[in-house]
C-alpha cells in the first residue's frame, strides 16, 4: 500500500488548474474529461514527483457541505510544506494571494494561512530546519 | 494587493456575504446590499470577494444559482419552469441560455440525462454529482480506451 495520491476538493476545476499550476507552482500531470467535470492531478517540481493531488469537484452537496463547514471554521483543507515561508508568502502576496495569517511561529514550525479561490483554506508550513 | 492578511472578522463577514449570494431564490437582493451588510463599500467588496473566492459576487451567485438548478432538476418531480423560478429567475429563456452555457445542455436535455441516471430514488445520481474520487475509474478507463486507439466517448 502506497500514499500517492491525495485531493482537494475546488468549486470549479479550470480555476482550480489555474490557481494551482500558475500560482501556487505545481505542475498538471492528468486532466482527462470524465462527462461534465475531468479528473485532474498536478505534481510538485520540488518534492516527489509521482505524488499527487487531485482537484476534485465539489459536485456533491455533502462534498460541498464539508468543503464549507472547514473554511468557515478557519480550518485549512490541505496543507503544503514550503523550504522559505517568508519567501514563499511575499511571492504568493505579489500574485494577488489572501492571507488569513501571514507566517507565525507556532513553536519549531511556522505556519501560513492563505485562501485557493476555490473554497479552500490552504497551510503552509516550513518544518524545522534540521 | 492588501498589505497585512484578511483579518478573522472580515473573513468571517466575507463567508456570511457568500451564504447570502447563495440565496437562490431571493431574486431582489442587490450586490450593494450585501456589501452593505459585510459593512464594505461595493468596490471594497467585490475586490475581496473576488481575491479570495476567484469569482466576483454576482459570478458566484449566477454559479451557486446554476448548481442548485442542476439539483433540482436531477431529482426530479420539478418542471424546467419551477425550477427555473425557484432559482431566482424571472425568465425562461434567459435561464435556459445561462443553463445550457454553463452546463454544456439545455436543462430539458439535462433533466432528462439526469434522470435517467437517478437508480434509488431521491439519491442524486454520483456521475452527475461525485463524491471522494469517484471520478478517479472512468478516467483511468478513459485513458486506457485512448491508449488502444478506441474512440472515447463520455458516459456523462
Amino acid at each position: 500500500m502506497k500514499i500517492k495520491l491525495t485531493s482537494v476538493m475546488v468549486d470549479d476545476q479550470a480555476k482550480a488548474l489555474k490557481f494551482y499550476t500558475e500560482v501556487f507552482g505545481f505542475v498538471k500531470k492528468r486532466d482527462i474529461p470524465v462527462g461534465i467535470y475531468r479528473w485532474i492531478t498536478v505534481v510538485s517540481t520540488e518534492g516527489h514527483a509521482d505524488v499527487e493531488l487531485a482537484l476534485e469537484p465539489n459536485g456533491n452537496p455533502v462534498g460541498k457541505a464539508f468543503q464549507d463547514g472547514l473554511l468557515k471554521q478557519g480550518i485549512p483543507a490541505a496543507a503544503f510544506e514550503v523550504d522559505d515561508i517568508d519567501a514563499e508568502y511575499r511571492r504568493l502576496k505579489s500574485l494577488g494571494v489572501v492571507f488569513t495569517q501571514a507566517p507565525t511561529p507556532q513553536g519549531p514550525v511556522t505556519i501560513a494561512v492563505c485562501a485557493d479561490t476555490c473554497g479552500n483554506l490552504i497551510q503552509l508550513y516550513q518544518p524545522p530546519r534540521s | 494587493m492588501s498589505a497585512s492578511p484578511t483579518s478573522a472578522d472580515t473573513f468571517a463577514r466575507l463567508c456570511r456575504a457568500r451564504d447570502r449570494l447563495r440565496e437562490v431564490h431571493d431574486r431582489t437582493l442587490t450586490i450593494d446590499e450585501v456589501a452593505r451588510d459585510a459593512s464594505m463599500s461595493p468596490f471594497q467588496f467585490i475586490r475581496r470577494f473576488t481575491a479570495f473566492f476567484g469569482d466576483t459576487p454576482h459570478q458566484f451567485r449566477i454559479q451557486a444559482r446554476v448548481d442548485r438548478a442542476r439539483e433540482l432538476l436531477a431529482l426530479g418531480g420539478h418542471s424546467v419552469t419551477d425550477v427555473c423560478m425557484e432559482v431566482g429567475f424571472s425568465s425562461l429563456g434567459s435561464f435556459s441560455d445561462l443553463f445550457a452555457r454553463r452546463v454544456g445542455m439545455p436543462p430539458s436535455a439535462y433533466r432528462r440525462h439526469a434522470c435517467a441516471m437517478v437508480t434509488v430514488p431521491g439519491m442524486l445520481p454520483t456521475t452527475l454529482f461525485p463524491g471522494c474520487l469517484l471520478l478517479m475509474p472512468a478516467a483511468f478507463a478513459i485513458l486506457e480506451k485512448q491508449a488502444a486507439g478506441a474512440p472515447v466517448t463520455l458516459d456523462a
